[in-house]
């Protein structure tokens, strides 16, 4: 592969559907073996860039670049994907639901089968490989779908909400999984609208908001977006570091521990001033916090307050 | 190309494992059988010996009534016989494929010279052959069915033809029977004391004495001395009134004598009369399209006429059920969004082509499996109709007719196939589908209904605008095949019927395209026409 392009590069990718803007000039690109988040509220052109990028749909302008292919389907063997709205074919069994998709992915027919076990057996569904999909539960339908859609070990994963309708536990399989893949030198693009396993699992992100571009970067890049804030406790410690130049707001704190206070600085402000300050001042501090802010809170200021429903869910 | 096959493989596996599939195979053999054996089944055992009182009030007519039931049992007995003979002697008339021609006159002849040399034990009967034995029971005339003694001579020279492997003749039981009033009342009573004492017999409430059994009574006959006048009545009694053989028959006979006697009146012979109403001006037919010298129209090419229709039928059949499971598994592909993760494997128009292929496989098979078991149903069961068996097959099995109808089954199966997947892929249930089958269902029964009648003028006008329309050319041109249409038309009507099969594919794999992914209401006509025109994908 040609180290210099990354497996997804769009460039001012549109798509229109008459005169509604789906999605709006939007470029980015994915470097080789991260794991990226594709972050944004309901309706904001998620579906629709990832069926792009899968060629399943045409941009109505822009260009974009697969594994260094022009068209997904010239590198379909090499791209795993997992849609958003997960079916299984009811009448197969597990075992050769999993060896159709890979086979479809160029993967022969005996191989293909042989991986299908193995794959139910490591995740913890080996006793299930003969069950006829009609018979496996919500969760472990979506186990084998995501199965499916990596067993022809492929370079490039794009997973489409792999979290949405699954239970805390196996919510941790499927980071299980996402892990597996990277460690294995892949790279993984999966969409959310749950900020925690981004935050957790991701090293990029990319946020859209309204069909638009909102950011591109990784997660510390992101939360570096909002200022950093101070959560202090003392006596008077409050009305006295209110006064500080670089402190901008103060308000009860936000974790809702008692007397705690919360004071936003102006970006680039260092929070040992704070310290400082108390020293100086004499005020003896039970707790002083530097607290970054959290992906959440930068979603939310990114995509404003439309988004806020979407981001609680 | 890999792919479609791939996908044409599941597809195909998929269907063949359901019990449908199967069902589907194994129902339709069921039903040819028992198409075959009910009737005879029913017969055998449904119709069990009548019974009838007959009260004849005049001079002779009653002996007229009786003569022809007793015709009627032995034309029954007559007909076993031959079937009888048939099978005894199958396998000598196999061996000898050739047909022959059997001269009735010559035939009857032949029989009279055995009758006469079975009272003579010194002269040797001359053996008729197998096809003649089986044909003579048609040529038989009445007079000697109804001569006691010939017709028994007739059995037992018949039966001594056959091969000494043959099984044993054993006589039917008789058609109609009759048997004498109960006790108690006497044919001196008046017709309405009769009548009274006979219905609880004739409702079965009753049961009647014959020999020593106990027999139901299906009948009571009441001849008036005046049944030949104008205003004569026949009084028939019985609680089956929708079995007219008996009443048709005994009818037939009078009316035949109150006719001869009305000849006799009149002073005109009445074996003139018969000779002229037998009189019959015939026709031999000719077929402009076969070779020199062969131009005669018999009974196959009448076969052949009619054996397209059932090549319709089955095509009609084949296209509309498997085309429907197209539609059916589409949407179920489209309703669990698998379609998507197929879409980044496969390109629509692989994952369309592949589905159509898998699917005629499938109706492939069952059309095979169907054909297969009719031929070895019909072979198997090859008793005396044989030769029209043997006719049927030769006449179905022929270039033009096989060729014609693996040529339409590929292009029209085509053609809807692709209609219904592009339905199927703007539908995400098949309540939605239904909207959109409605306007096909009666675009389909149209060639349903100029099935029959085409046959009888397969180059009009009507079948021949019909073929040049693509949703009915394989059905229509299917239906007119026998008839050797002109080749322009077969040519023509072929490659405007390939161009629509592309056409349809075209805009089907454009609709499939934008449908599969759609998920919410199916699209209007403007929408759909709108994605047609490029300007929504």
């Amino acid at each position: 592969m040609n180290m210099a392009t990354s497996p997804i590069e769009l460039n001012h990718v549109t798509k229109t559907y008459g005169d509604f803007k789906a999605v709006d000039d939007i470029s980015f690109s994915v470097p080789e073996g991260t794991i990226c988040g594709f972050l944004g509220p309901n309706g904001a052109g998620k579906t629709t860039s990832i069926r792009m990028m899968l060629d399943i749909l045409r941009p109505s302008s822009g260009t974009i670049s697969i594994l260094g292919a022009r068209r997904a389907l010239d590198v379909r063997s090499r791209i795993g994907y997992l849609p958003e709205e997960k079916g299984l074919y009811k009448k197969m069994t597990a075992t050769a639901m999993i060896a159709y998709f890979a086979t479809l992915k160029g993967v022969a027919g005996g191989e293909a089968k042989r991986i299908a076990s193995e794959l139910l057996e490591k995740y913890g569904l080996g006793s299930f490989q003969n069950h006829k999909c009609e018979a496996l539960s919500k969760g472990m339908g979506q186990k084998v779908q995501v199965l499916a859609s990596i067993a022809h070990d492929p370079d490039l994963v794009i997973l489409d909400e792999p979290f949405s309708g699954l239970d805390p536990v196996n919510q941790g399989v499927m980071e299980e999984v996402i892990q597996d893949i990277r460690s294995r030198g892949k790279t993984i693009l999966f969409s959310t609208h749950v900020m925690s396993h981004a935050e957790r699992i991701c090293e990029r992100v990319v946020i859209m908001a309204a069909g638009r571009l909102a950011f591109d970067g990784t997660v510390d890049e992101a939360k570096s977006l909002l200022p950093r804030r101070v959560r202090v406790k003392g006596k008077g410690a409050g009305a006295a570091l209110e006064q500080l130049k670089d402190v901008t707001h103060s308000s009860p704190s936000s974790d809702g521990r008692e007397g705690v206070v919360e004071f936003q600085l102006r970006e680039g402000a260092d929070p040992q001033q704070l310290l400082k300050c108390a020293f100086d001042q004499n005020i003896s501090l039970e707790v002083f916090e530097v607290v970054d802010p959290n992906l959440h809170e930068v979603f939310v200021h990114l995509v404003g307050e439309e988004a806020r429903e979407a981001a609680y869910r | 190309m890999m792919q479609i096959y791939r996908i044409a493989h599941r597809e195909y596996m998929e269907n063949v494992k359901t019990k449908g599939f199967w069902i589907g195979i194994l129902l339709f053999p069921i039903l040819i059988w028992m198409m075959i054996e009910l009737p005879k089944f029913l017969e055998e055992r449904g119709i069990p010996t009548r019974h009838l009182v007959i009260v004849d009030r005049s001079e002779s007519l009653g002996e007229i009534a009786r003569q022809r039931i007793t015709l009627l049992n032995r034309q029954k007995t007559l007909g076993e016989l031959q079937q009888h003979m048939a099978k005894a002697t199958e396998e000598q008339r196999q061996e000898k494929m050739e047909e022959i021609n059997i001269d009735p006159d010559q035939l009857l002849d032949q029989l009279e010279q055995g009758l006469e040399q079975l009272g003579n034990p010194d002269l040797e009967i001359q053996p008729f052959k197998p096809d003649q034995l089986v044909k003579i029971g048609d040529l038989l005339p009445e007079q000697m069915l109804l001569n006691d003694l010939q017709w028994n001579n007739i059995k037992k020279l018949l039966l001594s033809q056959l091969p000494d492997d043959a099984a044993e003749f054993i006589e039917p039981p008789l058609r109609f029977k009759e048997v004498s009033l109960p006790e108690g009342i006497s044919l001196t009573d008046g017709n309405q004391q009769i009548e009274d004492a006979l219905r609880p017999y004739l409702r079965s409430e009753m049961m009647l004495k014959s020999g020593d059994e106990e027999v139901e009574l299906f009948g009571l006959l009441i001849i008036p001395e005046d049944a030949l006048e104008p205003e004569g009545r026949v009084r028939f009694w019985s609680s089956n009134l929708a079995d007219t053989d008996l009443i048709d028959a005994v009818l037939a006979s009078l009316s035949e004598e109150a006719r001869q006697q009305e000849y006799d009146r009149r002073g005109i012979e009445s074996k003139a009369v018969a000779e002229v109403a037998s009189m019959k001006v015939r026709s031999i037919k000719f077929n402009p399209n076969k070779s020199e010298g062969d131009e005669k129209v018999g009974i196959r090419d009448k076969i052949r006429q009619y054996a397209p229709i059932g090549f319709v039928y089955m095509l009609w059949v084949a296209i509309f059920t498997i085309a429907q499971m197209l539609l059916n598994n589409t949407i179920e592909e489209k309703s669990n969004r698998l379609i998507e993760v197929l879409l980044s494997s496969v390109t629509t128009t692989e994952l369309l082509l592949g589905k159509v292929f898998g699917v005629a496989a499938v109706g492939v098979t069952m059309q095979c499996a169907w054909i297969g078991s009719l031929i070895g149903i019909l072979r198997y069961k090859a008793g005396p109709s044989a030769t029209w068996i043997a006719d049927l097959i030769a006449a179905v099995i022929t270039p033009e007719l096989l060729g014609g109808f693996v040529f339409y089954f590929i292009a029209g199966y085509f053609f809807y196939a692709f209609l219904f997947a592009g339905i199927g892929s703007i539908c995400n249930t098949i309540k939605e589908a239904q909207n959109f089958m409605s306007p096909l269902m009666l675009l389909m029964m149209v060639p349903l209904g100029t099935m029959t009648f085409i046959p009888n003028d397969p180059n009009g006008a009507i079948a021949t605008t019909l073929s040049w329309i693509p949703p009915w050319t394989p059905f229509v041109m299917m239906n007119r095949m026998a008839a050797s249409p002109p080749a322009s038309e077969i040519y023509g009507t072929a490659i405007m019927l390939l161009i629509s099969v592309v056409v349809v594919f075209w805009l089907s794999a454009k609709i499939f395209r934008i449908g599969v992914l759609r998920s919410g209401q199916p699209p209007k006509l403007l929408e759909l026409f709108r994605w047609l025109r490029g300007s929504h994908s």
